[in-house]
């Protein structure tokens, strides 16, 4: 009997020992899935320090880690790679899943996310936010050292006497059956998600948008460049190149897919005017149209055909298949055109539907093709390497047709099984499939990402080395797949703001920025003066703060690691003053259409002179650090040329674009909201390498710190939202005072309000270049199609150019430079 | 080779005996750690954890091909330089004892290391980049 108790005694003892030291000796992995890393990241430095808890160091590799944080929304893609990171961590091992996307999907119910990590690996703790303050992951961590202490006996583990519990020992949860698979929690069943009912497509019978009169869509004028544009389009192919009599942005032909590539080559090379860019190709699914021309009762169109997914041809009436859309800018006359091209089917399930490749006009044209390929399955004739961009290989069907869904929760739940089978592509075989297969017998693949720290997100670069040169690079992008677009398609105009922010969770109000702009160009909305200066404090304020991240990670990448810690503090005094205006981080959801949630907050002034008082001595300290070091210099200067001809031919924009010496930026060139008022200057560079690229965004946030100033001295009074109610949700003490005012703030809180049918793209300078939305109305309460033309995703596009010949560590100098995120690269 | 100045090593005597016991201690000391590191704590083999970590892909081919390094060189150049430093600092400590002719020596040595560095520089041992052109040839 004493002999039994003896040791369980010291078992107890050896036991707390071991809690002890374990719970103050957690090592967390670097893993960041999408916007929780970046407060993940805040939660490292000075102001939240995480090293005071004992977390010290975020180790990069699951080797030398015991604590797994799931930061940021775990995608189908990238599942696999989550699950063996998890599984090549030594044991003991933790989880912690932080941000509702990786506790449940959260806000992203779509096809391409996981409905909640714990599907595939155990979770020990759940830190609740969207994305959660860096305080609620300290709190986390300091709740799993609560139950690491209380409820762990690790050391009949340790001392192999069998039995005893340490690390994880939860299960795994299975959707449907250990926990729901309802987005809204159990209990539900049977009552169908709030505003299926609104949504277009098959179901949208029903819906009460089409009893609400709005005026048409705005009328632009056209300007006397788009109309000798437009003269000398007829003049060379007649008929087969329509204007549209009416458009809201730009010039919009529709052309005849035949001649759709001779249409281009034309704006390209040979027009006046000198289309040089690529600023977008995308399609539109027309299946789900109707014809305001139509009249016919839309309860016989879902009868068959509907409810199959598409009307048919008859009832859609004008609308093709579907239409490819090309969108052209001339940098000469700071002007855009829009091409337009529809296609129809060859068969009845819509499998066979092609056009032409432009490819050989323009480079860019690659990825964008493929784009729609994988997301509307229409082929390009011509194209070199046409197969899937976004989606896994294995992914059947496309998602962004009507006919499909797109909510996860309408699909098969994700589970264990689908991580261990859906591996990711062999680098060999997707190497082979883009034409970048292995030259020589010294060639060989080294994968770098998608987990890797310098990739800034789940970027995947596969490169054929010899020795530590780079012989060829090729991209797999679509790890980071939110499917933001397909959102913008069943989203009410309004709901949609705040899946802005998380396309680029660095810039936040800046993308609302563009997406609003864009609504508001449609239905012709003025903004009141104060909302439009107020935005632009907002966006020159997310400039900085994405540009100090941008520092210091670049910084970071090239060695130095001290200026993350400085620059942080000035990024956390930034989020401070968007805190006070906007009451977020980083993602704000403070515009609205019309104007703003709310108007500025008492204080907001004296914070923002604070900021404006010291940066730009910080900023000359923080240079400091860098200019004049040596090793700095040594991996940027040279490093990752690209000219500027080829910048402009692949569609680069924003600050890569100005590195190569061309003086474009939006803010200037085509002014919105009111720059045109601010004095400041375009920084340019002229030499295209890694260098140019730092000179160029250290002198924007010079530039941009002397816009706020003038913006917080001269801000208008007034109204902070429009008055035109149809299109705005009220201010409150109006909507408390007046009948029609609460009728509209009714309407539009719940369905949402109706945007006239038509289209619109809005963009702005965003930090990473020119961010825009391409949204089109089919008179309904949410979009008919919401396309995002991210800066990234043309950038990243010109990576494997930059680096192929240099060495590998120069890859990482030039991702780096890039300031590369990858919600905008894959949406 | 000369023989060695009286005193310019140390006896040989009993001191050797504490020696063998720091030696043995260190070695005990050694195996205890390794053994521990070894036995304690639980641990689980798969598939996966025995995987290279490649940034959470799998791994594409083997690891064992023909490899440029041109790295290898710039190491064993290291290396070399290295072991010659062994000789530099010794004679640091026993300075005054060699006097001149020990000086004389060890500048022609160090001239001759570095007549031989200077030949590895223009041969373009230092450069990786030559390295990487020659293997192109």
């Amino acid at each position: 009997m004493e002999r039994g108790v003896q040791p369980s005694r010291f078992l107890n003892i050896a036991d707390r020992i071991i809690n002890w030291s374990r719970k103050y000796s957690l090592w967390p992995m670097f893993f960041g899935l999408s916007c929780c890393f970046v407060e993940e990241a805040a939660t490292f430095t000075s102001r939240y320090d995480l090293a005071r808890f004992g977390a010290e160091v975020i180790r990069p590799s699951p080797r030398q880690s015991d604590l797994l944080i799931v930061s940021g929304t775990v995608f189908k893609k990238i599942a696999p790679v989550v699950l063996r990171l998890y599984e090549q961590m030594p044991e003991p091992k933790w989880v912690i899943s932080m941000g509702s996307c990786a506790n449940s999907g959260g806000m992203f119910d779509v096809y391409s996310v996981v409905q909640g990590v714990d599907q595939i690996i155990p979770v020990d703790v759940y830190v609740p936010g969207c994305p959660p303050r860096p305080e609620a992951l300290l709190e986390g961590l300091v709740i799993l050292q609560d139950k690491i202490m209380a409820t762990e006996k690790p050391s009949r583990k340790v001392f192999h006497l069998g039995g005893g519990t340490q690390g994880t020992d939860r299960p795994i949860l299975v959707n449907g059956a250990t926990k729901s698979g309802d987005p809204r929690g159990p209990g539900y069943e049977g009552l169908p998600i709030r505003g299926t009912s609104i949504v277009p497509g098959p179901l949208h019978w029903g819906n009460r948008s089409d009893l609400m009169w709005t005026p048409p869509a705005h009328r632009r004028e056209l300007s006397e460049t788009d109309q000798a544009m437009a003269a000398e389009l007829r003049e060379r192919f007649g008929d087969k190149a329509r204007l549209e009599p009416h458009s809201s942005d730009m010039p919009t032909f529709e052309v005849d897919p035949g001649s759709v590539k001779d249409v281009l080559r034309f704006l390209k090379n040979e027009s006046k005017y000198k289309y040089k860019r690529l600023d977008d190709l995308t399609a539109i699914d027309e299946s789900a149209r109707r014809d305001s021309t139509w009249n016919g009762g839309l309860a016989e169109g879902i009868s068959e055909a509907g409810l199959a997914g598409a009307f048919s041809r008859r009832e859609r009436g004008r609308y093709p298949d579907f239409t490819v859309v090309y969108q052209l800018l001339s940098f000469d006359t700071a002007s855009r055109v829009r091409i337009k091209s529809g296609l129809d089917a060859q068969d009845r399930a819509r499998a066979q539907v092609s056009t032409a490749s432009i490819t050989d006009l323009w480079p860019s044209a690659n990825w964008y093709e493929r784009e729609v390929f994988d997301m509307f399955g229409i082929r390009f004739e011509g194209h070199p390497n046409l197969h899937r961009i976004l989606m896994p290989e294995w992914w059947e069907g496309h998602p962004l047709r009507k006919d499909y869904p797109g909510r996860a929760t309408e699909m098969a739940p994700y589970t264990l099984e689908d991580a261990r089978k859906r591996q990711p592509m062999d680098a060999m075989e997707l190497s082979t499939l883009d034409n970048k297969g292995p030259k020589g017998d010294t060639e060989f693949f080294l994968n770098i990402g998608p987990h890797h720290v310098s990739t800034h997100g789940l970027l995947r670069c596969i490169a054929g080395l010899e020795g530590e040169e780079i012989k060829s690079l090729d991209l797999e992008i679509g790890y980071h797949h939110r499917a933001s677009e397909k959102l913008g398609e069943r989203q009410s105009w309004h709901q949609y703001i705040p899946y802005t922010d998380r396309n680029d969770y660095l810039a936040g109000s800046s993308l609302e920025f563009s997406y609003v702009t864009a609504v508001e160009t449609l239905a012709g909305i003025k903004v009141p003066e104060r909302a439009q200066a107020v935005r632009v404090l907002l966006a020159e304020l997310y400039r900085l703060s994405n540009h100090l991240v941008w520092m210091a990670t670049f910084a970071h990448d090239v060695g130095a690691m001290t200026p993350n810690f400085y620059t942080f503090a000035e990024r956390e005094m930034i989020l401070d003053i968007i805190e006070l205006i906007t009451g977020g981080r980083l993602h704000a959801e403070f515009l609205r259409i019309g104007g703003l949630a709310a108007d500025l907050p008492e204080g907001w002034k004296k914070a923002v002179d604070d900021l404006t008082a010291i940066f730009p001595r910080r900023l000359w300290e923080y240079e400091k650090l860098l200019r004049k070091n040596p090793i700095f210099l040594q991996r940027t200067k040279g490093i990752g040329r690209i000219s500027l001809e080829e910048a402009m031919d692949w569609g680069v924009t924003g600050p890569n674009l100005r590195a190569c010496g061309l003086a474009w930026d939006l803010r200037k060139k085509m002014p919105y909201s009111g720059y045109e008022n601010y004095d400041f200057e375009i920084p340019t560079a002229t030499e295209g390498d890694c260098y140019a690229r730092y000179l160029v965004r250290v002198e924007e946030m010079r530039q941009s710190i002397r816009i706020i100033e003038q913006v917080a001295f001269n801000m208008p009074s007034g109204r902070y939202v429009t008055d035109d109610y149809r299109y705005a949700i009220p201010r409150r003490e109006e909507m408390l005072k007046d009948i029609e005012t609460l009728i509209h703030h009714f309407i539009n809180v719940t369905r949402g309000m109706k945007i006239p049918v038509g289209e619109a793209y809005g963009v702005t300078e965003v930090p990473r270049g020119e961010h825009g939305y391409y949204v089109v109305s089919d008179g309904l309460g949410s979009a008919y199609r919401v396309r995002v033309r991210g800066p990234g995703f043309a950038n990243i596009q010109t990576l494997p150019m930059m680096a192929t010949g240099e060495s590998i560590a120069d890859l990482i100098s030039i991702i780096g430079s890039m300031d590369v995120i990858l919600p905008d690269i894959d949406r | 080779m000369q023989p060695a100045a009286a005193g310019a090593m140390s006896p040989f005597h009993a001191g050797v005996f504490s020696l063998v016991v720091f030696t043995v201690l260190v070695m005990l000391f050694i195996a205890s750690q390794l053994f521990l590191a070894a036995w304690l704590g639980e641990k689980k083999k798969s598939p996966e954890k025995s995987r290279p970590y490649e940034c959470g892909i799998i791994p594409t081919g083997s690891a064992s091909f023909r490899y440029p390094v041109p790295f290898y060189l710039v190491a064993i150049f290291f290396l070399i330089f290295d072991v010659e430093g062994a000789f530099i600092l010794t004679w640091a400590v026993v300075y005054r004892e060699v006097g001149l002719a020990g000086y004389a020596q060890m500048s022609f040595f160090i001239l001759l290391l570095l007549a031989g560095l200077f030949y590895i520089w223009k041969q373009g041992g230092l450069d990786w980049k030559e390295a990487y052109n020659r293997a192109d040839s």
